[in-house]
């Protein structure tokens, strides 16, 4: 099998007020489909602007970028917008949901913009709902759920769209530990049904759950290895 | 563009002006008192053409009026007041030697008490004509009939009423055959005009006439300024009748050739030309108030655009990192501003037609306002609104699909 990300001398430079921060100093990086990875590294690393080029959130400043083969290192916003829409999934720390959207209605959105019909968008959504354990809660609104329940409705937002990669950027940041472990559970589950995962984190009992550990500082790799002992699920507590 | 794209528009934006209902009103503020001075403004221009059309046809527009007044207003008052009297004598003459008119005869006219038994009707115009008026328009009777030629020439105590004053001196009775009192003479009920309920309601619909004959005993020619009335037959004809009418009354009045006329020949037309002043004034006024609203209004609106997209940035950075291009975000914020001023629209036309409602109802004199506001008048008024919600929407929309995704997603 190809390759799924290949990243080639990635470098990233923002101006500021005539400064030149170098936020990424020439990445180098394959992974593989079905990989489940973690990328470490303390605040200012230079990890988010990582997983932003990694997400087609942003563009390099110089270097490769192959998606599935496909070069999204020089593409404008809308093909961006597609390459997003199509093979990516995200989950974010802050869970990023539309407050006034139900459940549903936020799950469906990737699939609004890829012009599903509305029948075929519901009945999909429902079923990524229902697979992250959240059948139960289609019509409640972001506020009326807890914050393992929403960040459930982010991922299931992210899957929805069979997206070729799920970026996790600190997933559990915002969760206590009990929610934060249900949803690094999840996460292991999707894997192990042949999702590529990437995890952004800072916190070494979730980078544990990942199969591969990449160290990130200052803006270049410090280390890349696979996870000598990883969590198994079965050492986890069940799911109440 | 695909319709889900669309769609989802459309309900983001009814759902956030809902969310915002109070400020959204405000926001449309403008909008809606634009949309109500144009909708206004085409209701009673509306109303007054339709009248105008309607009193062209009761008076015949193949009439005219050799008067001492300028009934058009186009010559100043002071020339008008001025004029010496239009004598008897002299309509009289005028009316005998017109050879081109289907009809021409002398009319005197005044203010006179009516009552019947106890009930009183003061200050209630009074024409004296010849019987060949009930061959012209404004002479046709609904009930009854007009005076004949020996009435006429004897000048029999007889009299054809207007339709609001024979309604209001006999409430609940026929008033044909019954008896009336004017200026303390009796005089017998024979017919009533038919009803004009139009721009000149408050005059003709009151009118009382009597044999020429009688007026001229009853209320002497004295200072009064009679009229001549000419139906000329045709419109065809209508030139003619004018030019033989001006020639011979300049004769008739002794002018020199160097001397202005000192008459006016009035036509149903010359009504039009009245309004065709207010008309145009009303247009003059109404305009710039509504273009200085819409003005107003599209400022504030872009206003609360521009606030509404810093308001959901993090929306936006949501809605491009599921994959939204930058037209999608462009088409969910001029959506937003055109319902919002679509809807301003709306509200503007819904509390007019209110108002005209209410207005009709209250004032029996604003009969001649259409009971709803015309249609292509609704239609401008809501295109206009649709545009004013793009131009407001644009620059906002445009900022909103242009913001990078990440810096959305960042911004709290």
């Amino acid at each position: 099998m190809p390759p799924l990300i290949v990243l080639e001398n990635i470098t990233k430079v923002y101006r500021t007020e005539g400064e030149e921060v170098h936020a990424l100093q020439g990445i180098s990086l394959v992974v593989q489909p079905n990989e489940y990875v973690a990328i470490m590294g303390p605040s200012g690393s230079g990890k988010s602007t990582l997983m932003h080029i990694l997400g087609c959130l942003d563009t390099p400043t110089s270097g490769r970028y192959l998606l599935n083969g496909r070069d999204v290192s020089q593409l404008d916003d809308d093909e961006l917008a597609d390459i997003r829409n199509r093979q990516i999934g995200f989950v974010f720390q802050t869970f990023n949901l539309l407050p006034r959207a139900t459940a549903l209605k936020n799950v469906e959105l990737p699939l609004i913009y890829a012009g599903v019909p509305a029948a075929e968008r519901r009945e999909r959504a429902r079923r990524a709902l229902e697979a992250v354990g959240l059948g139960d809660r289609l019509h409640h609104r972001p506020n009326e759920l807890s914050g393992g329940q929403r960040q459930r409705v982010a991922i299931a937002r992210a899957l929805v769209v069979n997206p070729a990669l799920i970026l996790a950027d600190e997933p559990t940041g915002n969760l206590d530990s009990v929610s934060g472990s249900e949803i690094m559970r999840l996460f292991t589950q999707l894997w192990q049904l042949g999702n590529t995962i990437i995890i952004v984190t800072h916190e070494d009992y979730i980078a544990r759950y990942a199969r591969r550990i990449i160290r990130i500082r200052d803006g270049k790799i410090e280390s890349d290895e696979p996870n000598p002992e990883p969590v198994h699920l079965e050492q986890l507590p069940s799911m109440p | 563009m695909t319709r889900t794209e669309l769609s989802e528009a459309f309900a983001i934006a009814i759902d956030t002006l809902q969310a915002n209902r109070l400020r959204s009103v405000l926001a449309t503020l403008g909008i809606t008192i634009g949309v109500s001075f144009v909708a206004l403004m085409g209701w009673f221009l509306a109303g007054l053409d339709s009248a105008l059309q309607h009193t062209i046809d009761m008076l015949g527009e193949d009439m005219l009026y050799v008067d001492k007044w300028d009934w058009s207003g186009r010559t100043s008052w002071g020339e008008v007041s001025n004029r010496k009297p239009i004598s008897y004598r002299q309509a009289q003459e005028l009316a005998t030697a017109m050879r081109t008119a289907q009809y021409a005869m002398p009319m005197g006219q005044t203010r006179a008490q009516l009552s019947v038994g106890s009930r009183k009707a003061e200050s209630i115009p009074v024409a004296g004509v010849p019987h060949d008026y009930g061959n012209t328009p404004a002479g046709a009777v609904t009930a009854g009939r007009f005076f004949t030629e020996m009435e006429g020439r004897s000048g029999a105590p007889v009299a054809v009423l207007g339709p609001v004053i024979a309604k209001q001196l006999f409430p609940n009775e026929n008033p044909l055959g019954k008896e009336i009192r004017i200026a303390g003479q009796r005089f017998t009920v024979i017919g009533v005009v038919r009803q004009r309920g139009t721009l000149l309601s408050d005059f003709a619909d009151r009118l009382v006439l009597i044999p020429l004959e009688r007026f001229l005993r009853l209320f002497g020619s004295g200072q009064r300024s009679f009229i001549t009335v000419l139906k000329a037959g045709s419109l065809e004809q209508l030139g003619d009748v004018r030019e033989e009418a001006r020639l011979l009354m300049r004769k008739i009045r002794r002018l020199r050739p160097e001397q202005p006329d000192d008459f006016t020949i009035n036509e149903t037309r010359s009504l039009e030309q009245s309004i065709a002043v207010l008309r145009q004034s009303v247009w003059g006024v109404g305009l710039s108030m509504s273009a200085l609203s819409f003005l107003v209004g599209i400022i504030g609106i872009v206003n609360i655009m521009f606030v509404s997209v810093v308001e959901r940035t993090q929306e936006i950075g949501i809605r491009k990192a599921v994959g939204a291009r930058r037209r999608a975000i462009a088409l969910q914020f001029l959506t937003e501003s055109v319902v919002l001023c679509t809807a301003g629209a709306v509200l503007a036309l819904l509390l007019c037609t209110g108002l005209v409602l209410l207005v009709r109802l209250l004032i029996p004199a604003a009969e001649f306002l259409t009971p709803y506001i015309p249609p292509q008048h609704v239609a401008v008024a809501l295109t206009v609104a649709f545009a004013a919600g793009i131009v407001a929407g644009w620059a906002p929309a445009l900022r909103a699909a242009r913001l990078h995704p990440v810096e959305a997603l960042r911004y709290e």
